[in-house]
């Protein structure tokens, strides 16, 4: 695993109708790291991870995982990954406990494994208050930390999380970031996307940033950010944002006179 | 002060000009709904007047109002976003107090279909009964009064009720709202015809009660003046009016203490661990290990905890039982009649990954093969034969029993686990060659543009499931008209059961390499709406 390429992605295309989402990404990304996968909302960060992860078919283009084709070695792929994407539903009329529990007996694990990891991942994640609480009913923070649970459960040697922190909050945060931090340390791969860049550099070693369906920049962080102080500068150049001042315009807004 | 009542009427009429814009099948919808309204309401009131002068007029006039006013108390519970003006949530931060609010709020609700049929009718009650100018006079006071009462009623209920119907399980319950309302019709069209034996006059003891409870009390006091009685009108009239301040002054105080309190719906929903804890222990043991009894046990699950799925089921039940049986009852039944039963519940089977929502996706993440699609979909007949096998022997034995027609009921039997297999066949197929969203806010089933998909779905299995049972339909007749064939008939128990669980082996292998090869497909066309 070490020094190969734990995703492999050659001209991927993407069109919904007239709208071209996903452009011709070509993306290697290393075995073992924590990579981000950054780009303004509409860049196609969640197409590309639908791809890359076999929810959704590609009009053109391969992706392999690990070494397998996503689309010709399902067996192989789906075993070996974890998924949390952003917008689709998670059985919900199940309790917390009752979700973990069914996702990793459908994947095949033993009951008994199954639960003792569950009760482990429900204690870590802070949800074992909660456990028996329909997921209907969880908020933001919840959610993404039981879906999160579910994707950890089989233990996948690559994970693909889709925002995982939109909406959450910083204590949630902080327990997500500790659960990542521990799992990627023991050689396994994290892929997230997100638009928030301090976080991104905060916790990433390798980023590729998006715009536009595209790859801007790919590579180690300090490759990506170059001369600029933080990533977010680098991250506006890239995708071609700078320079827009929109102050001028409203010199009437802020305290004083009214 | 009237500046806020003209500004929350306005937004009404923006949110009703609106929602009409944003789609031209909406307006057809409301306009539709508007014609046929107050086509309803100019009908009843050509009836009401029509009733002028006939003995029970009056308790005709009363029962009516009385009945309108129950409408309005129950249907916003039911249909909680029809309105947003309604909705005092998004008022909590405008700097309002709660008098003028609560003033503009009560003109705003009397803008609308709703209002203006109610209108018309209440216009109608109360001249049935008026004769005399002061009876005409009371009735134009009348009249507001009684407006105005259902109109505060419901915003008064709507109030008490909103953390409800803001919460989750008020959510769920709307969605089994659509039956409470079916079963009610039921009730009503039972009562018309008993109506319709008995005469008017059955109608007096209740109205007798109703003459003196608000709204229905106002149309009492027209008829008081119409009779003479002037001290029982204004007894009857200040009852009414009282009843509006009443309801006025519940409904301001709810508002007040809705917006000055933390919103609650975030709030709820701790309470329900242990039950759920409880149940779900028992399930999960007496069910096989591995995929299949994972899958069954969720299923099953969904079927009581999924509004929705919840509904469907219900309505299944319901239909698959009574069409056999009370037509057993009212003698003009057949036994073959019972395999309703069977083909309602088969129904179940259709659309299965459309009942999973966008949640699907967790379902395709662990299927790489032929054999895990497979494994899968039989294990989704499995938990509906749970259900299934059990009931539909049992209404079919119901309805051998109320008919008397004991000879038959092996060969119905058969002609039911036939059927049950031929829907679960073509329910597999359709499953995953034409499945669609079903959304889960609001009373729809199918998501916008896919309506086409799902009537070929639906139509085209039931057809193809009846065509799968024609060899046992023709065994069964061909046993029934041959000369000595009655003494055979018993075979078609052991050969519909036999038949019926091939076809549905044979149509879970069609399905599952279909449904392997589509999987992005189908979490495309579920995820919709």
């Amino acid at each position: 695993m070490v020094g190969s390429a734990a995703v492999c992605v050659r001209g991927l295309w993407k069109r919904f109708g007239q709208q071209v989402a996903v452009a011709g990404v070509d993306l290697e990304l290393p075995a073992g790291k924590f990579i981000g996968l950054v780009g303004p909302n509409g860049a196609g960060k969640t197409t590309t991870l639908s791809m890359v992860t076999g929810l959704l078919r590609p009009d053109q283009g391969s992706v392999e995982v690990v070494g397998h084709d996503v689309w010709r070695d399902p067996v192989a792929v789906k075993a070996r990954i974890g998924v949390l994407p952003e917008g689709l539903r998670l059985f919900e009329r199940l309790s917390g406990r009752e979700l973990l529990g069914y996702s990793g007996r459908l994947r095949g694990l033993p009951g008994a494994e199954v639960d003792k990891r569950a009760g482990q991942l429900l204690d870590v994640l802070d949800l074992t208050g909660a456990q028996h609480k329909l997921v209907v009913d969880y908020s933001t923070g919840m959610r993404k930390k039981i879906g999160l649970a579910a994707a950890l459960l089989h233990n996948p040697e690559v994970l693909f999380l889709d925002e995982p922190f939109e909406g959450v909050d910083p204590v949630s945060a902080q327990t997500i970031r500790g659960v990542l931090e521990r799992y990627t340390a023991s050689g396994a791969t994290v892929v997230f996307s997100s638009h928030v860049m301090e976080l991104v550099e905060s916790l990433c070693d390798w980023v590729a940033v998006m715009a536009a369906g595209r790859i801007r920049a790919t590579g180690p962080l300090s490759e990506v950010r170059g001369e600029h102080t933080t990533l977010q500068g680098a991250f506006l150049e890239l995708v071609g944002a700078q320079g827009r001042d929109a102050g001028s315009d409203l010199d009437w807004l802020g305290g004083g006179a009214r | 002060m009237t500046d806020v009542t003209a500004t929350v009427v306005r937004l009404k009429l923006s949110l009703l000009r609106n929602g009409l814009r944003q789609s031209g099948g909406r307006r057809a919808a409301f306009i539709a709904s508007a014609v046929v309204a107050l086509l309803f309401a100019a009908l009843q009131l050509l009836g009401l007047l029509a009733l002028r002068g006939h003995a029970h007029a009056d308790a005709v006039a009363v029962l009516g109002t009385a009945v309108l006013a129950l409408g309005w108390a129950v249907l916003p519970l039911f249909f909680p976003s029809g309105d947003e003006t309604l909705d005092p949530t998004r008022l909590v931060m405008l700097p309002l107090r709660p008098r003028p609010l609560v003033r503009a709020l009560l003109a705003a609700s009397l803008v609308g279909i709703g209002p203006l049929f109610t209108l018309l009718l209440l216009v109608g009650c109360a001249l049935s009964v008026a004769r005399g100018a002061a009876a005409y006079v009371t009735a134009v006071v009348a009249v507001v009064l009684a407006l105005l009462v259902c109109v505060a009623l419901a915003r008064a209920v709507a109030a008490a009720n909103v953390r409800l119907l803001t919460s989750r399980k008020g959510r769920d319950l709307a969605v089994l709202s659509g039956l409470v309302i079916a079963i009610g019709a039921q009730l009503v069209n039972f009562g018309a015809q008993r109506l319709g034996s008995g005469g008017l006059g059955q109608l007096s003891p209740a109205a007798d009660v109703l003459r003196w409870l608000p709204p229905a009390s106002a149309v009492g006091a027209v008829h008081a003046v119409s009779e003479r009685s002037y001290g029982l009108a204004a007894a009857q009239l200040l009852l009414t009016a009282a009843a509006l301040a009443l309801l006025v002054a519940v409904w301001a105080r709810s508002l007040t203490r809705l917006m000055t309190a933390p919103d609650g719906s975030t709030l709820q929903a701790a309470d329900s661990g242990a039950r759920e804890r409880a149940s779900a222990g028992g399930l999960g043991r007496l069910l096989p290990a591995g995929r299949t009894g994972t899958v069954m046990e969720r299923s099953l699950r969904y079927v009581w905890r999924d509004p929705k799925t919840k509904a469907a089921w219900v309505t299944s039940l319901a239909i698959g039982l009574i069409v056999p049986v009370f037509n057993a009852l009212q003698g003009t039944g057949s036994i073959y009649f019972a395999c309703f039963a069977a083909g309602m519940l088969g129904i179940q089977m259709y659309n299965q990954f459309g009942q999973d929502t966008s949640a699907f996706w967790m379902v395709a993440m662990t299927i790489s093969s032929s054999r895990d699609a497979y494994v899968e979909l039989r294990a989704r007949a499995l938990a509906l034969l749970v259900i299934t096998l059990p009931y539909a022997a049992l209404v079919t034995v119901l309805t051998a029993a109320v008919l008397g027609d004991w000879p038959r009921l092996p060969e119905a039997l058969g002609l039911s686990f036939a059927l049950l297999g031929a829907m679960l066949a073509t329910g597999a197929w359709t499953s995953a060659r034409f499945p669609y969203s079903i959304p889960q806010e609001g009373y729809k089933n199918v998501a916008p543009g896919q309506a086409g998909l799902a009537w070929i779905a639906i139509f085209g299995g039931m057809v193809s499931a009846a065509l799968l049972c024609a060899p046992v339909i023709a065994l069964t007749i061909w046993l029934n008209v041959s000369a000595d064939g009655d003494a055979f008939t018993w075979l078609l128990l052991p050969v519909g059961a036999v038949y019926g669980t091939a076809v549905t082996l044979l149509g879970l292998r069609l399905a599952a390499p279909r449904t392997a090869a589509r999987l992005p497909e189908i979490l495309a066309a579920v995820s919709k709406g």
